[in-house]
């Protein structure tokens, strides 16, 4: 079982508050690999990333049939946040059991808190060219992070979890 | 389909770099980054690869050569796209020697590999009601009039 360190924490937040912009990796289940850009993310416990489930397209497909995922800083990368985060994730979309399990985490929990993210925690950093006009949200992704490696040059492959 | 990179796409590739996806058969994703990167065609990128990041995709790119990449730092949202295509790397020959020495020289990396992408799809992934919008297939004047409408910025190369 791994367990974040305090600077991973402090990285796996809303860019807004000093936090990432983060690629969600996954597949297909014959390996069609997928990457996309997520700005909604938080840690959970002490081994699971939360990211919203806005706009999510072939990400959610992916999850549907493939739980294997990958989550990496996508910026600022400078500030020492070299990380691959890899495990199983899961889409808690609105309609899911309530007392359903992921690996520890509940989805009453996780939708409660992180349900309504746009609100809780707006956009205000994105430019205005990019940001959404209306931000919908379906669920919340859970990915329960296994393992994790290195990309610092140099150091890329390197255990960290 | 054709992919026809505009000018802007290929600015922020190489300034940035991207992060380079890749998956076993089974479906388990693999990234490192592309810190250097040349944007050889409309459709085709090549990125310099240490010998530790070339190992990392060494193994899975030997049995599924489907690579998805991503503009790295401020290119995650200001280059809202998503590119994907088949990855070859090339540890000797003419690309390489001239990939491994641009790279040597402008960000200090002594490559162990070339990653050649051939790239078959492109996506916006601006977040909104175009985000999974395919747009490969457009010609290079349909793709570059798609993105003036939208975004003119150009970064500038990091060091």
């Amino acid at each position: 079982m791994v367990k974040f360190t305090q600077e991973m924490k402090e990285a796996l937040r809303v860019p807004g508050k000093g936090g990432s912009l983060i690629y969600l990796c996954t597949s297909s289940r014959d390996g069609n690999p997928n990457i996309a850009a997520m700005r909604f993310v938080a840690t959970h416990m002490d081994d699971k990333i939360l990211i919203a489930d806005m706009f999510l397209l072939k990400t959610k497909a992916n999850i549907k049939e493939n739980p294997d995922v990958a989550v990496t800083i996508c910026h600022p990368l400078e500030e020492g946040r070299w990380w691959v985060f890899k495990g199983k994730a899961v889409d808690i979309e609105y309609g899911f059991p309530r007392d359903f399990d992921w690996y520890g985490a509940n989805a009453t929990d996780i939708l409660n808190e992180w349900g309504n993210w746009n609100k809780a925690e707006p956009p205000d950093e994105v430019p205005p060219d990019i940001v959404f006009p209306k931000a919908v949200q379906r669920g919340v992704v859970v990915v329960h992070v296994e393992e994790a490696y290195s990309i610092e040059p140099g150091h890329v492959g390197d255990k960290v979890l | 389909m054709t992919v026809n990179l505009t000018d802007r796409m290929k600015a922020w590739i190489e300034a940035m770099g991207c992060h380079l996806c890749v998956a076993t058969q089974e479906g388990v994703p693999f990234v490192v980054l592309g810190r250097y990167a040349q944007a050889r065609a409309g459709d085709e990128v090549v990125f310099a690869l240490a010998e530790d990041e070339a190992n990392v995709l060494a193994p899975v790119l030997s049995k599924n050569a489907r690579v998805a990449f991503g503009v790295s730092r401020q290119g995650g949202i200001r280059a809202a796209y998503q590119f994907k295509g088949t990855g070859e790397l090339l540890r000797s020959g003419e690309v390489f020697d001239a990939v491994a020495a641009r790279a040597k020289e402008e960000k200090a990396i002594d490559a162990g590999a070339i990653l050649l992408v051939r790239l078959t799809e492109l996506y916006c992934t601006k977040p909104g009601y175009e985000a999974g919008l395919r747009l490969d297939g457009m010609t290079p004047e349909e793709i570059d009039a798609w993105e003036r409408q939208r975004w003119k910025d150009v970064p500038r190369k990091k060091e």
